[in-house]
């Protein structure tokens, strides 16, 4: 049998330990949750009320207000549109044709034939849409493609089944990206039968532009902010400091009081020095020394060391003579769960209060 | 103000003042309005309450939540007044003030500016509840050592223990060992698909991927499908989300930390000033899962408090000066007598305990020591008189004495260096990045494992080293009882 107060602290030790992993696993299990269910397939959330994002739509590098297209813009809808068939007709010996579903329950854009749906439904004109109806019903047979995956630069988000995606993701940021968008979504209407999987399709992602925004500015203040501690303003800090004097003046102390944090920093290097103190002092005794300048060195160490330990048990004395502060404001962790409800918090607390009596500082 | 009025060069300070208090109060969360500092300065009873508030959102070791709003006043203010004892602070007119926020705000506006004077109180509550945005990993040994602490006094009194006890505990605490390695290996190679399958779609190149979390908002922006079952939180419980530690250093497959650098994003925190909070159930690492708006309104938050408080440290010079002028108008008090405060709510057994323990080890080891000393000393005299005394004789005296006070200071500073050089603190941002751009204080994941590895090493050696010295004494003591035969367990 163990004596009793190690025994007691082995014992208090180990529970801590175990407590702490057994957080720890808890914790890591529930992100494990989150990251598998991230790399299966997505589905959508049937609560989707799928809107756009709160910022208005307007895309800043939209440079298409509400006019029709430069001329430039369509020959490269055509080249786009051209590809996208091919990619059709690729996909087409590849796979079987999935259903189509026709009816998406989304609130579609500004779209007159077509039931798909526009990712950024940008505020365009239906005049515009139904001019280029004609251009996009032959690319509404069009599969969901990885055509973008083929060499396209521009990145869009397949739509289909992912709709939200297309809605946060489609932030192209090259001129006539709108326009594009506007006629690749109808054409990925047609529902394939693949869903959004992050192995094929996550780096088509893309951050809602309003988070972006949120987001680098947040890191900008940060940085600022760090930069700002760094070099710090000399006045204010002569301030601070002037301004600690007085208190500690005004309240009649010349030396400040020893906060229990250091009280307790301090302590743990001296139980640090013990700990090295005792290796060394028995490595030296245990030592044979073989001639007589060994043996001299081992003297000297010896006696150095002696000289260690007297300091640091002067160190020691000290500290426990000094006037502290109270002791370090640390409930415990189990204590915490007494907050739940008022009463047994209180109970909890009263108890203590008045159960333990430790009003003065020893 | 007084000061103010007298002096006219004041007046170009007059706006200041206002500005830097509104900044301080808009940096501050849920700061009292500046009439409230206006108010404390001339000792109103209407500012007390707030300011005890506010001081208990500062002291508190826990982050904001819901339950920090359900607790009473007075016992807020006794607290307040006890967390404030155990920072030293000097003033006793605070331990004396009322409870119930009836006067004494004046006292509390001058221990506020105490805290603000000492350390960067708005940058740590703001770090406190800052939204992590990526899959977040500490670098430094802070969170997990000030939790082991004072250890909780499970059993309170509890006699001799078996030491077949001990060796259960520790046989279950390694099996736990062994299911946390095996759950960080999975979470790595889980982490690494995710990071590797979106690389090149975050906006900001220098990060180049999405997080979990981001990952995690844009699969589910409605926030409808928790994990938990929480439903669609609505209001987002900032409190946790520092519970979400990936990672430790090193566990997990080699590939996985290759490439990994640890983002630093907020850099300039010290070690007192981001401090994991108290989490006791654990169970709210589901607040991970934001809604997209949800998301984006706390975004929007922290960014105005963040100017704020860049405005405020534009501007705080003006309100020291003002302080100064508050704490001149208050008595000076009695230099501190034998009467400390009497209240002491909740204060776990530590710290002396500790202490006598290591005096009691220090003061055998100095016995030992001296008669070792003593001993060694005469015999060598002895034998030195017995030997010549030559000028390489006292050379090599020296040369010898300056080998151990080498040895000797070299051993005083491993205890004397708290850490290591700098070590970064608080969280950093898990980053894959093959190329070697990287701001200042961002650190590669590889060299973390080496060092932490280092230290493992110097852990482990002395490990084996006690090991050893324990060995020679039980052999020692079971030698010196004749009859006995001492078996030693087998080795590790």
């Amino acid at each position: 049998m163990l004596p009793a107060d190690c025994s007691r602290r082995l014992v208090a030790e180990l529970q801590g330990a175990l407590d702490a992993c057994a957080q720890r696993q808890l914790q890591l299990e529930q992100s494990l949750r989150v990251c598998r269910r991230l790399l299966q397939a997505w589905e959508p959330t049937g609560t989707w009320a799928w809107e756009p994002p709160p910022e208005p739509e307007t895309n800043e590098e939209d440079p298409l207000p509400a006019c029709t297209p430069s001329p430039q813009d369509l020959k490269e809808l055509e080249f786009l549109t051209q590809a996208l068939e091919k990619a059709v007709r690729v996909r087409r010996g590849i796979t079987k044709a999935g259903e189509r579903n026709k009816a998406p329950s989304l609130k579609s854009g500004s779209f007159v034939t077509s039931p798909g749906t526009t990712a950024s439904t940008p505020p365009q004109p239906p005049g515009q849409a139904g001019g280029h109806a004609s251009d996009t019903r032959p690319t509404k047979g069009l599969r969901q493609t990885t055509v973008p995956a083929k060499g396209r630069p521009e990145r869009w988000l397949p739509s289909g089944r992912d709709r939200t995606r297309v809605g946060i993701g489609a932030r192209a940021p090259r001129p006539g990206a709108g326009l594009r968008n506007q006629h690749m979504a109808p054409s990925a209407a047609p529902q394939a039968p693949e869903a959004f999987t992050l192995k094929e399709k996550g780096h088509l992602l893309r951050l809602p532009a309003a988070f972006r925004k949120a987001a680098s500015q947040n890191l900008r203040l940060w940085v600022q902010l760090s930069s700002l501690q760094t070099s710090d303003s000399m006045d204010a800090a002569a301030a601070k400091t002037q301004f600690l004097q007085n208190m500690q003046t005004a309240s009649g102390g010349s030396q400040p009081r020893l906060s229990a944090a250091e009280v307790e920093a301090e302590a743990r290097r001296l139980r640090k020095a013990c700990s090295l103190l005792r290796l060394r002092v028995r490595k030296e005794l245990s030592a044979a020394p073989v001639d007589w300048m060994q043996e001299y060195r081992c003297l000297l160490t010896l006696e150095g060391l002696q000289a260690m330990v007297g300091q640091c048990l002067q160190r020691l004395q000290e500290l426990r003579a000094a006037p502290r502060s109270c002791r370090p404001w640390r409930p415990s962790s189990y204590e915490w769960p007494c907050w739940t409800s008022r009463s047994t918090w209180k109970r909890c607390f009263w108890k203590r209060r008045w159960g333990c009596n430790r009003g003065l500082q020893r | 103000m007084r000061g103010r009025r007298v002096d006219p060069a004041a007046g170009a300070r007059a706006g200041a003042l206002p500005e830097a208090i509104a900044a301080l109060s808009r940096s501050l969360p849920s700061g009292p309005s500046p009439e409230i500092f206006r108010r404390a300065k001339f000792d109103r009873p209407d500012a007390t309450s707030a300011l005890w508030q506010l001081l208990f959102r500062v002291l508190s070791p826990l982050p904001a939540g819901s339950a920090l709003a359900s607790i009473a006043l007075e016992v807020q203010a006794r607290l307040v007044k006890s967390a404030l004892c155990s920072q030293g602070y000097p003033r006793l007119a605070l331990a004396q003030l009322p409870e119930d926020g009836s006067q004494g705000s004046r006292e509390l506006l001058l221990a506020l500016s105490w805290l603000l004077a000492r350390g960067p109180v708005p940058e740590q509550m703001l770090a406190q509840t800052r939204v992590p945005l990526g899959d977040e990993m500490t670098v430094c040994q802070c969170d997990a050592l000030a939790s082991l602490g004072p250890p909780a006094p499970h059993m309170e009194t509890e006699g001799p223990v078996d030491v077949r006890h001990v060796q259960w505990l520790m046989g279950k605490l390694r099996f736990r060992w062994r299911q946390l390695v095996s759950s960080q290996q999975e979470q790595c190679a889980l982490l690494s698909k995710i990071h590797l399958y979106t690389h090149g779609c975050h906006s900001d190149q220098s990060l180049g991927h999405l997080s979990v979390t981001e990952a995690e908002m844009l699969r589910d922006p409605e926030g409808g499908q928790q994990v938990s079952g929480v439903g669609a939180a609505q209001n987002l419980d900032l409190a946790y989300p520092k519970g979400l530690h990936f990672c430790t250093p090193g566990m997990g497959p080699r590939t996985f930390w290759n490439d990994l650098w640890l983002v630093c994003e907020q850099p300039g925190l010290l070690p007192g000033d981001w401090a994991a909070p108290l989490d006791p159930g654990g169970a709210s690492a589901c607040s991970l899962l934001f809604p997209l708006r949800v998301l984006l309104r706390t975004l929007e938050q922290e960014n105005r408090r963040l100017e704020a408080v860049l405005a405020w440290r534009r501007t705080e010079l003006v309100f020291w000066q003002w302080m100064d002028t508050v704490l001149g108008t208050c008595a000076p008090e009695a230099p501190a007598a034998a009467s400390q405060p009497t209240f002491l709510p909740w204060v776990p057994e530590c710290g002396d305990g500790e202490l006598e323990l290591v005096v009691r080890e220090l003061q055998t080891l100095e016995e030992e020591l001296r008669e070792a000393a003593e001993r060694r000393r005469v015999a060598w005299e002895a034998k030195a008189r017995g030997c010549g005394r030559g000028p390489e004789w006292s050379a090599t005296r020296r040369a010898s004495q300056e080998t151990v006070e080498k040895e000797l200071g070299a051993l005083q500073r491993r205890w004397e260096q708290d850490s290591g050089p700098a070590q970064a603190h608080g969280p950093h941002r898990l980053v894959r990045r093959e190329d070697g751009a990287a701001g200042d204080r961002d650190l590669r994941a590889a060299e973390l494992i080496r060092t932490l590895r280092s230290q493992e090493a110097c852990l482990e050696a002395m490990l084996h080293q006690l090991q050893g010295q324990c060995r020679q004494e039980l052999a020692r003591v079971a030698g010196a009882l004749p009859g006995l035969i001492w078996i030693p367990p087998p080795g590790r």
